[in-house]
């Protein structure tokens, strides 16, 4: 199996193979991604072609130093934001809500039959700010500061979209799973 | 707030980590191939150069307009009394006042009038005219206007009055020591309103300098020598139609003759016939050589540093790494990519050109010739056709400087007074070698129809 550095040194010298067997092995990850961000499949399939052009445009920047996944992946990422920063307009004053404290949660060991396309669905049924949020904050690891300054919001309604988003979501894996809450301290 | 991360966030971070999804097949369809681009530090090393050359071409022929028509200004001024002192010369609005060596110049009377003088700029004596002179410089003033010589009533009009107010006694003058200024303007200020006399009408000169630039589709030919390896690749290679493009700046020595220099960006190139290309070839090869196929061309072997490329010809010119016939494009799926290999090279040039009007009328015509310098900026070697092209790699062994001489004759037609439209076919022949292959050199020489506009100034 070729190495990423062979492939990306092919790419860069115009092998249109090489760029196939990129795309080829990387884009089921990253198509899982966009549909994470983009909620539905066309949306997504937009975002991973969009995403892909400009991987191949940008691949020369990439310096070998990081994980190269990772770095399709934020690529990947930005193309949907900015996508979504486009059509829809999250900072408006009815965004900012009460910033609710969370319910005790259930144990995660009841969630272990959960399939990975069952968590990937609820994701994508989540309202579009809500899931932009709960992907970055959750999923990405940002912090509600730079949450904001990405998606042009406060960092109060970063917050209270978490926190609506993670309650959506408690609900709809509750309901999936049958559990009957098992309150644990937390 | 929260003191511990959700349990909901981490079942969904972990639950997702590794999850592929299939995209749809034609989402690969819908994206293009891969621009190759440049090295973009070659591109802006190349406009820094190229700005570079036009500043200082332009900076050295300023500087040598400059002095090659600057006489020595005058700016101390011996006044009959034995007295010099400074008098501001405005050069801008003054002709240039040239003194001979060893001459005194005499001042011009303060009038606040101008003089209805002739334009003259400087007038030395006669031998013979010191005694008149001297003679008119004792006489009244009324009679030195009567007479008819110029130089003698200007003499008169300019320091005569004050030598004789002061001592009345006859100035001794050698011939050597007179100039008469009469067409300099000395700027009028408070401290020194010396004098103020006609207004001297800008002289028209014809512009000196030119800046332009030309566009030339060009086509390069390859001479068959005595070296028979050489002449079998290149019977084998075509030319194909390549360009030739810049910007010139040029400094009009004489009415008929021109030097130019510039610079421009050349490109050269010819298609390698009857090669082979296939595609898929990395599927089955993961190699860490830089390029696995060579392709022996007249101007040098092209590596194909694109691994995904298996190459292969009925002429000997296919070499390769890879030990035996592995690689056998009918047992291993492989699509054939193309049939042929297209060379280009593109030079970044400094031509010094030396132009000679033969005709200098509203549709002239010229003779140029002169030299340029190349250095090599980009040596690509791809197949396919328009944006379906797959890069191959680069040539080995081309040198990269190069030097070229070229004849021209140009059809020249004056728009304006400052804009002038050139027409010239340009030939062109290889000084040095464009490169060195196998101990054979290879000079190859090219014919250009080169059009552009020049601006005059």
């Amino acid at each position: 199996m070729a190495k990423d550095k062979d492939i990306i040194d092919g790419c860069l010298s115009g092998s249109r193979r090489d760029q196939e067997l990129l795309y080829r092995r990387y884009s089921p990850k990253l198509y899982a991604v966009c549909l994470q961000y983009a909620g539905n499949t066309e949306e997504a399939r937009d975002v991973l072609q969009e995403g892909f052009i400009k991987i191949f445009e940008n691949l020369s920047r990439f310096s070998h130093e990081g994980s190269f996944e990772g770095w399709m992946r934020r690529i990947i990422v930005n193309t949907a934001l900015e996508r979504y920063r486009n059509r829809y307009y999250l900072n408006r004053v009815d965004d900012i809500e009460e910033v609710t404290e969370p319910e005790a949660e259930p144990d995660t060991s009841d969630f272990a039959g959960l399939e990975a396309f069952d968590l990937l669905n609820m994701i994508m049924e989540l309202p579009p700010k809500y899931r932009m949020v709960f992907n970055l904050y959750a999923i990405e690891g940002y912090s509600h500061k730079e949450i904001g300054e990405m998606l042009g919001i406060s960092e109060g309604t970063s917050k209270s979209n978490l926190s609506r988003a993670r309650e959506i979501l408690q609900k709809k894996v509750m309901i999936l799973t049958g559990v009957t809450r098992r309150m644990v301290n937390v | 707030m929260f003191e511990r991360e959700p349990n909901i966030d981490i079942v969904f971070r972990n639950g997702l980590k590794n999850l592929e999804v299939l995209p749809p097949a034609d989402v690969w369809d819908n994206i293009p191939p891969m621009p190759v681009r440049t090295s973009r530090l070659r591109i802006i090393s190349g406009i820094a150069a190229g700005v570079a050359a036009l500043v200082s071409l332009t900076l050295l022929a300023t500087w040598y307009g400059r002095n090659s028509n600057t006489p020595v200004l005058l700016t101390e001024v011996t006044t009959p009394d034995g007295d010099t002192r400074d008098v501001p010369l405005d050069i801008m609005e003054a002709s240039p006042i040239a003194a001979p060596a060893g001459a005194k110049v005499i001042t011009m009377p303060r009038t606040a009038e101008p003089a209805e003088l002739p334009l003259l700029t400087t007038v030395i004596p006669a031998a013979d005219e010191p005694a008149r002179l001297l003679a008119q410089v004792q006489a009244d003033i009324p009679a030195i206007k009567n007479q008819a010589d110029e130089p003698a009533r200007l003499l008169a009009q300019a320091d005569i009055p004050a030598i004789r107010d002061q001592d009345n006694t006859p100035v001794e003058l050698l011939p050597e020591e007179i100039t008469i200024v009469t067409a300099g303007r000395f700027a009028k200020t408070e401290e020194s309103p010396l004098v103020t006399l006609a207004e001297i009408p800008a002289a028209k000169t014809d512009p000196r300098f030119i800046v332009g630039a030309s566009v030339s589709p060009t086509m390069g030919f390859s001479r068959t020598g005595e070296d028979a390896r050489i002449t079998g690749l290149i019977n084998s290679e075509r030319s194909r139609p390549t360009y030739s493009t810049g910007v010139s700046v040029g400094y009009r020595i004489s009415d008929r003759l021109t030097v130019h220099s510039g610079i421009g960006l050349a490109s050269m190139g010819q298609t390698i016939t009857d090669v082979a290309i296939y595609a898929g070839l990395s599927d089955y090869y993961a190699v860490k050589s830089n390029y696995l196929y060579s392709l022996e061309t007249a101007t040098g072997t092209i590596l194909a540093g694109n691994t995904d490329l298996y190459l292969t010809d009925t002429k000997d010119r296919v070499g390769t790494l890879i030990q035996g016939n592995m690689a056998d494009p009918s047992k291993y799926n492989l699509t054939q990519v193309g049939s042929d290999i297209h060379q280009v090279f593109r030079y970044l040039e400094l031509p010094v050109m030396v132009r000679y009007r033969l005709i200098d009328r509203k549709v002239g015509l010229n003779l140029s010739g002169g030299v340029a310098y190349g250095l090599l900026v980009g040596n690509t070697a791809y197949t396919g056709q328009g944006s379906e092209t797959i890069m191959v790699g680069h040539t080995e062994g081309v040198n990269e400087f190069n030097l070229s001489s070229q004849v021209g004759l140009g059809m020249e037609y004056n728009v304006s007074q400052k804009i002038t439209f050139n027409l010239e076919p340009v030939f062109r022949y290889y000084v040095t070698p464009l490169s060195n292959f196998s101990g054979a050199i290879y000079k190859p020489y090219s014919l250009g129809f080169y059009s552009g506009f020049y601006f005059k100034f």
